[in-house]
This record gives C-alpha cells, sequence and structure tokens, in this order.
C-alpha cells in the first residue's frame, strides 16, 4: 500500500494538467506603487512585472485539476489543509452539478488547494502587493483609486448581497490588463494570507508593529479584502473566496 | 548555497515538488500531511515529521531576530524545563525558521548552541518561502518581511502529539497554566509502557 501510494504519487508529476489556455496569463508591467499596506514604514512598494490569470479559476478548470490530482478531489484532502466544506457546492467529487457550473468561478477552495493548483501549473499564487497593484487598474488608468466613478463601482458590489449562484467570468469589461473580475465576483487567495496582520492584532503577539498601521482608510474595498484575507486560515473554503494564479513576468515576456 | 548533490537529496527534492503528499498512516488532521522540506543546523534534509513518534514543540522564528526570538526560545526552553526529567526525555522541539537566506545552517548550529538546546531532542530548521507560508498557515503563524530584512510574525508556541496533530498553543511566553498543564499530559508515559516496566 505504502509503495503504491509513493508511486502513485510520483507519477502525478508526470501528468501536467494543461488547461490554462482558456485563462490565459496576462502581464502586468511592474511599479512603484502606493500600497493601502505599508511594509514597516516604507509605503512605497517596489512590484516587479508578473502574468497574472485572465479570470479567476471556474469549476471547469478546477475539475480538470482533481482529475488529473486525486489527492485533491473533496473527501481525499486531508482536514487540516481543506475544510469539511470543502468543494461543497459540487455534486459529488468529480461532478460540480447545477450549482458549480463550469464557466463559474470555483469557490470552498483552501489556500492549501489553491496553492497545489498553480503548482500544477507551473505557476503560484500572486502576492498581497501583485494582486492589490493589478486590481488598481480600470479599464483606462493603471491606477484608477482616486476616480470617484470606478471607486463607487467597486464599492457597488460591496454592497450587494451575498447569495445566490456566483454568475460566469468575465461578464463585465477588462481592465486595461486584460484582466476581469478583480472586483465584483469572488474574494481570492494571496499567497502571503497569513502576512497581513489583523489591525485589531493583540501588539504583544507580534514581533515588530510596521504592518499595523493601514492606509488609505477611504479605500475601503481594498481594506476589507486585508481583513478578510487576514482574518482566514488555511484550511477555510468560503462560499465566495476563489483565486487565480500568478507567474514571474521578466522583461522578456 | 550548495546544491544537494547526493541522490538522496535529490529523491527528497523530487519528493516534496511532488506538492504536498503525506507519508503513509497520518492522521488527516496532522500537520505531518504537509509535504515540507526542512534544513536542519546539521545541514541535513528533513520533514515536519521528524519528530513523529514524540509529543512535540513546535514554532517559527528568525534568527536575527534580537529580542523576541530569544525570548520565544527562552519560554519554549521554560516550558520544558517545568517537566520531570522522563517526561522531559520524551519531549522534542522542533523550530523552524522563515528566513533561510541568512539562517544557514551554521548560523543555525551557533543559535542552537547559543540557547544550549539539548542537540539530542532539540532541531533548529529553516525552510523555503514556499514551505514556511505553508508550515505557518498550518500552525496559524503570520509573517512578513520587511525591507530592512526584518519581520513582522506572530509569536505561537505549538504542542503536537506524537502524531503531528495539535493539541494546545500558547501566545503567552510565560506561565500559561492551561498550556502547561497540556503539555505535562502530553509527555506522560503511555499506559502500554508502565505495564511493560
Amino acid at each position: 500500500m505504502r509503495r503504491a501510494g509513493l508511486f502513485g504519487c510520483a507519477l502525478l508529476l508526470c501528468v501536467s494538467v494543461a488547461n490554462s489556455e482558456d485563462n490565459p496569463f496576462m502581464r502586468v508591467p511592474g511599479a512603484v506603487f502606493r500600497s493601502a499596506l505599508p511594509l514597516g514604514k516604507q509605503y512605497d512598494v517596489q512590484v516587479r512585472s508578473f502574468l497574472l490569470q485572465r479570470h479567476p479559476v471556474t469549476n471547469g478548470e478546477f475539475l480538470a485539476f482533481v482529475t488529473s490530482h486525486p489527492e485533491w478531489r473533496r473527501g481525499a484532502v486531508p482536514v487540516v489543509m481543506a475544510g469539511i466544506d470543502y468543494l461543497g457546492a459540487w455534486t459529488a467529487p468529480l461532478e460540480p452539478g447545477p450549482n458549480a457550473a463550469a464557466d463559474r468561478p470555483v469557490t470552498q477552495v483552501s489556500w492549501f488547494a489553491a496553492e497545489a493548483y498553480c503548482e500544477a501549473q507551473h505557476a503560484r499564487l500572486p502576492d498581497w502587493y501583485e494582486w492589490e497593484l493589478a486590481a488598481a487598474a480600470s479599464a483606462s488608468q493603471r491606477d484608477a483609486r482616486s476616480d470617484a466613478a470606478w471607486r463607487q463601482q467597486v464599492l457597488d458590489w460591496y454592497a450587494r448581497p451575498a447569495g445566490g449562484a456566483l454568475p460566469p467570468v468575465e461578464q463585465g469589461t477588462a481592465d486595461l490588463y486584460g484582466l476581469y473580475d478583480l472586483h465584483g465576483l469572488v474574494w481570492e487567495w494571496v499567497h502571503d494570507f497569513n502576512s497581513l496582520l489583523p489591525a485589531d492584532a493583540d501588539p504583544e503577539k507580534f514581533c515588530g508593529s510596521g504592518a499595523l498601521d493601514i492606509q488609505q482608510k477611504d479605500n475601503y474595498a481594498v481594506l476589507m479584502r486585508i481583513a478578510l484575507l487576514g482574518s482566514l486560515h488555511g484550511s477555510d473554503t468560503g462560499r465566495i473566496v476563489g483565486f487565480r494564479c500568478a507567474r514571474d513576468g521578466g522583461a522578456s515576456r | 548555497m550548495s546544491r544537494p548533490s547526493s541522490l538522496r537529496g535529490a529523491a527528497v527534492t523530487f519528493l516534496a515538488a511532488a506538492s504536498m503528499c503525506a507519508p503513509a498512516g497520518v492522521p488527516t488532521d496532522s500537520i505531518y500531511q504537509l509535504h515540507a522540506q526542512l534544513t536542519t543546523q546539521k545541514a541535513a534534509l528533513t520533514g515536519l515529521d521528524l519528530y513523529r513518534g514524540h509529543p512535540t514543540l513546535i514554532s517559527m522564528f528568525y534568527g536575527s531576530c534580537r529580542v523576541a526570538c530569544p525570548m520565544l526560545i527562552s519560554a519554549m526552553q521554560a516550558y520544558e524545563s517545568s517537566l520531570d526529567d522522563a517526561s522531559r526525555a520524551r519531549l522534542r522541539v522542533l523550530l523552524v525558521s522563515f528566513d533561510s537566506a541568512r539562517d544557514t545552517p551554521p548560523q543555525l548550529d551557533r543559535l542552537a548552541k547559543l540557547h544550549r538546546a539539548d542537540p539530542a531532542r532539540w532541531t533548529f530548521t529553516s525552510a523555503s518561502e514556499t514551505d514556511a507560508r505553508r508550515v505557518a498557515a498550518l500552525l496559524g503563524i503570520s509573517y512578513r518581511r520587511l525591507p530592512d530584512g526584518d519581520f513582522d510574525h506572530s509569536l505561537l508556541i505549538t504542542l503536537l502529539d506524537s502524531d503531528g496533530r495539535i493539541a494546545a498553543s500558547t501566545t503567552t511566553l510565560v506561565g500559561d497554566g492551561a498550556f502547561q498543564a497540556s503539555l505535562r499530559a502530553a509527555t506522560q508515559p503511555r499506559t502500554h509502557e508502565d505495564s511493560e516496566h
């Protein structure tokens, strides 16, 4: 049994899932960026050029992953890496079913599962600063955060009551990088979600204090993201938490 | 940094790359489900389950931290020093640095000696950024690297049972009575060991 398990595990390496054609990686040029979450006393952070998937990973894309990676199917994943609600909307471990149509973003996925999915695409989860930089763009501006109309549009989503089935991806308009749904559809895991120390944290529990100083208090949408992601555990499987993958994107790309 | 040149090193790297496959027989709620690669103060490659079979204290730190991390290590020593000799002999202690760039094996070794940590029961390790994030996520530890090379991080000591299940944890570095009690209970001899004597 033990041998078979190891062998099966090694075999999976060879079965590379190539389902990212429908969800291509778009280039986000690097920038020096004024983050809502300063890095110690440093408010402007340097983000290198990177690639980010065009839309949040869908149920259809995630199905291809669990098909080739049985250890990430519902019921097979250790509870320490995915809570009991993991893929809870799916009809069966290999059947998303009517409540999780192929073109809707996959949710109820833990951070560990999102990490594993991206690894299988030879990619990774974006870091918070990468996500924040990408999500600051409108269709015409790289940094639309001071654009009142754009900001209102973003806030309108957060004000909409949750519940009911999620809409399909790519229904709105793309931003100037060609990315969809950074706002308005789901929350998204980032690789360093457990670096966004919650602002109300007990200072005695931390070594250092810089991370507790959150800027841009009027940037409500982003602050909500930080608060939500900072409050999650890696095995959490929230109903509106999905993800998309990123890759390093050097100057040659 | 030297590359792992041996076949064994390559095999470990290969298995670690096979995402998060777990060793056989590990309970579903055990943190030993995570296949993380740790480098010890003796430059050996090991996994989170290094001390499987023993109750284990585990925490994360970085070696160049001037105040909080030495306090953390001292606190772990204080907790174990309150045990009787036989109980303490059953306990193991695993420290994982998230600063693998600076916490090289010689640096970890210096740190272990500085703290006079019992080498038979204590291991200082470091992990890559990817693996350190995953270990931190399992333990519920937050950390972030600051531009000056320091880290903001939570101070958390976790007690694992012999199969890697979280039995108790504390953020209180001195005198958490409930944690102390859990530690005492976890390091008691097992009943079948009693009957053998």
